[in-house]
């Protein structure tokens, strides 16, 4: 079996045979022999060598990617090509194009700090959105000019909402 | 005392509900719509719906916890912290409604929940504080007369909530222009927090320790001061990690700090479980800051070195028994204590909350280990409450045993699904101003200032490459288990929809 496998920005080309009760598993053409011990429906423990590792896979509805664990480390992990969708933009954005800022989680607007068409620093909080009963700061990722503002004070929002858009000067 | 309702939720609830176990009585939860799932709900001999999620509609509700202490049977309430536990007219109308309420007299509480009335307290038991307005600030105090009293006071100077506590409703001010704005957000944030925007201004010292100390009082005049705890940690006044003892408290300030704290309670009748609160200056000198009349948060570290379960002595106390803990033993603790808040947040994107359900938990245990904890594999964190999952607890011979022993236990910590502040703590744990315990109140902010945002605990190319081949392990092993959703884009909108739903439902929009 062959998948495309995404973690932490980088894709690998995984492989994976059985071999006499064993896997032979390749990523990116170099392979190894593992023994693999399944625990539970979504826990494996690996034997890479005599390398011990404890696993979690589990579907995310919430963002589409596998969530797993390898010991304590947490990682998002997509399989075959499934970009997790509603992914932080601000994260990876152009350094010199529009910033778009989007609620990362759900909440209410409760104050809205900058108008349209305002001059902003890389850092100024933008909005304040209230969830889990704190008041949260929403910053510019980039100095410029909020071009779009689409929130309202008292205004509810969902996870990943256009919150407002930030352009070159 | 029979049967003691718990007017509170999360982890708090399930503390409590473990000490009444222990002591033979029967239990009661209270929950709103999200918590129906709720370990305290699964936990508890009973359960009472009290109403819609928002706090205000539910764990805040007088009426509806009573209706529910009727309809149970419930003859005690144990407020847990936070929610009802510092609000005067609740524990009033418990004892009113014939029920012993697990705390102190709605006396004490409304006397020492008033920071403003709190500091005239201490001042008459003889324990300086932090310079300060005397009273809270008028609703229609114009900014002018606001500029000039925080003028007397000088910068830099917080705004604080009368209410308030766990640094809701907190701003620091530093410029005379932000003052206004300050205050404005302050209102706001403890008036949803708390139900009451009264605010009060108090300079701020420069690094200052904030070095606490544990109380019991019982009702035959016995108050019994413990070991102080360290809580110096915070991020924007939250504390996240707290330790006993305190690295910067002398035996001399000790004995001190610990007198004072027992003469404030005294001097005001104080009964039960109650936490006094000093900032220790450089110089070893201490004001009082606040009194918390309900159990904190960070209590289990008290019982790790001490060997005294708070909760147990809260319920022993409320039921009319006597103090009989040797005093000494309470002040020189065994051994050293740690805690770390978990809270459902993500640190790499400026610790915003991260609600979600939990897919996969491992919980740390072993040698010196202890986690209070709510969270189950399968549990929907909800958006209402407070993003505290779990509280890790480590016990050593001494600090750096215990620190040591923290780690050990953080990597043993798997939570997928939300994102948590484990990774966080486990940087921390490597700081060599936090291993040397050279720290003050905004230590923390300060150094994750200086960071500006880099991710903590980045995944080893060894751990990234492990991950790639589980992840086709499990396809392999367990296709429908590991299969994405068939088309992402239907999922995302199932779960839009769904919180929309609920927003619906909650009157969010």
């Amino acid at each position: 079996m062959q998948y495309e496998v995404e973690v932490n920005h980088r894709i690998r080309q995984v492989s994976v045979r059985r071999a006499d009760g064993r896997f032979v598993v390749g990523v990116d053409g170099r392979e190894c022999t593992i023994d693999v011990a399944r625990i539970d429906a979504h826990t494996l423990s690996l034997l890479v060598g005599t390398s011990s590792y404890d696993v979690s896979v589990v579907a995310d509805p919430a963002s589409g990617q596998l969530a797993l664990s390898v010991g304590a480390v947490v990682l998002g992990v997509s399989l075959n090509g499934r970009r997790r969708w509603g992914r932080r933009e601000d994260g990876g954005h152009d350094a010199d194009g529009p910033h778009q800022l989007k609620a990362p989680m759900p909440g209410k607007i409760v104050r809205v700090l900058v108008k349209a068409g305002e001059a902003v620093r890389q850092r100024q909080p933008l909005v304040v959105i209230e969830a889990m009963k704190m008041e949260n700061e929403l910053r510019a990722a980039r100095d410029g000019v909020v071009a779009e503002l689409h929130v309202a004070e008292g205004q509810s929002v969902d996870a990943g909402a256009l919150v407002a858009v930030v352009v070159p000067a | 005392m029979k049967k003691v309702l718990i007017a509170n939720r999360g982890e708090i609830a399930v503390r409590v509900i473990r000490a009444c176990r222990e002591l033979g009585l029967s239990t009661v939860a209270v929950y709103s719509e999200a918590d129906r799932t709720a370990l305290h709900v699964r936990d508890a001999d009973d359960a009472c719906a009290i109403g819609p999620s928002p706090p205000r509609d539910s764990y805040l509700r007088i009426d509806a916890i009573l209706d529910a202490a009727r309809r149970s049977g419930a003859d005690a309430v144990h407020p847990g912290y936070g929610f009802l536990a510092e609000n005067e007219d609740f524990a009033a109308a418990v004892r009113d409604a014939g029920l012993t309420f697990i705390g102190p007299s709605a006396e004490a509480v409304a006397l020492m929940g008033s920071k403003t009335a709190a500091r005239a307290a201490a001042l008459g038991a003889g324990v300086a504080v932090v310079p300060g307005t005397d009273t809270p600030l008028s609703a229609e105090v114009s900014d002018a007369d606001m500029a000039r009293l925080a003028e007397t006071i000088g910068y830099p100077l917080l705004v604080k909530a009368v209410a308030g506590g766990g640094g809701k409703g907190m701003r620091t001010v530093t410029e005379p222009s932000d003052l206004s704005g300050a205050v404005r957000g302050a209102r706001s944030e403890a008036g949803a927090s708390f139900g009451n925007a009264a605010v009060y201004l108090e300079r701020r010292l420069t690094r200052p320790r904030h070095v606490e100390v544990q109380l019991l009082a019982d009702h035959h005049g016995t108050v019994l001061p413990f070991v102080e705890r360290e809580c110096s940690i915070q991020r924007r006044h939250q504390k996240v990690v707290e330790e006993t003892p305190s690295l910067a408290v002398t035996p001399a300030i000790r004995e001190a700090m610990t007198a004072a704290a027992a003469a404030v309670a005294r001097s005001v009748g104080y009964t039960n479980a109650g936490t006094i609160e000093f900032l220790l200056d450089e110089d070893g000198r201490f004001y009082f800051l606040e009194m918390n009349t309900r159990l904190q948060v960070e209590h289990p570290i008290t019982e790790m070195v001490t060997g005294v379960d708070l909760v147990r002595w809260q319920i022993r106390i409320a039921r009319g028994e006597r103090l009989d803990l040797d005093r000494a033993r309470l002040l020189a603790p065994t051994g050293h204590a740690i805690e770390c808040r978990i809270y459902a947040e993500d640190p790499d994107n400026g610790f915003l909350p991260s609600p979600g359900r939990i897919l996969h938990l491992r919980v740390p245990s072993g040698p010196g280990i202890r986690d209070d904890s709510a969270a189950t594999a399968g549990l929907e964190v909800p958006i209402f409450y407070d993003p505290l999952i779990s509280k890790l607890i480590a016990w050593a011979e001494d600090r750096p045993s215990a620190i040591r022993r923290m780690k050990r236990a953080l990597g043993e910590y798997v939570v997928t699904g939300i994102k948590t502040t484990v990774p966080f703590f486990a940087w921390l744990l490597d700081e060599p101003d936090f291993l040397a315990g050279r720290f003050h109140t905004t230590y923390l902010d300060d150094v994750l200032q200086g960071r500006n945002g880099r991710a903590f605990g980045e995944p080893s190319a060894e751990v990234a490459e492990v991950a790639a081949m589980a992840a086709a392990l499990q396809a392999v092993l367990s296709p429908s288990s590991a299969a994405s959703p068939a088309d992402p884009a239907l999922a995302a909108d199932a779960v839009s929809r769904r919180w929309k739903a609920r927003a619906r439902v909650e009157g969010l929009r």
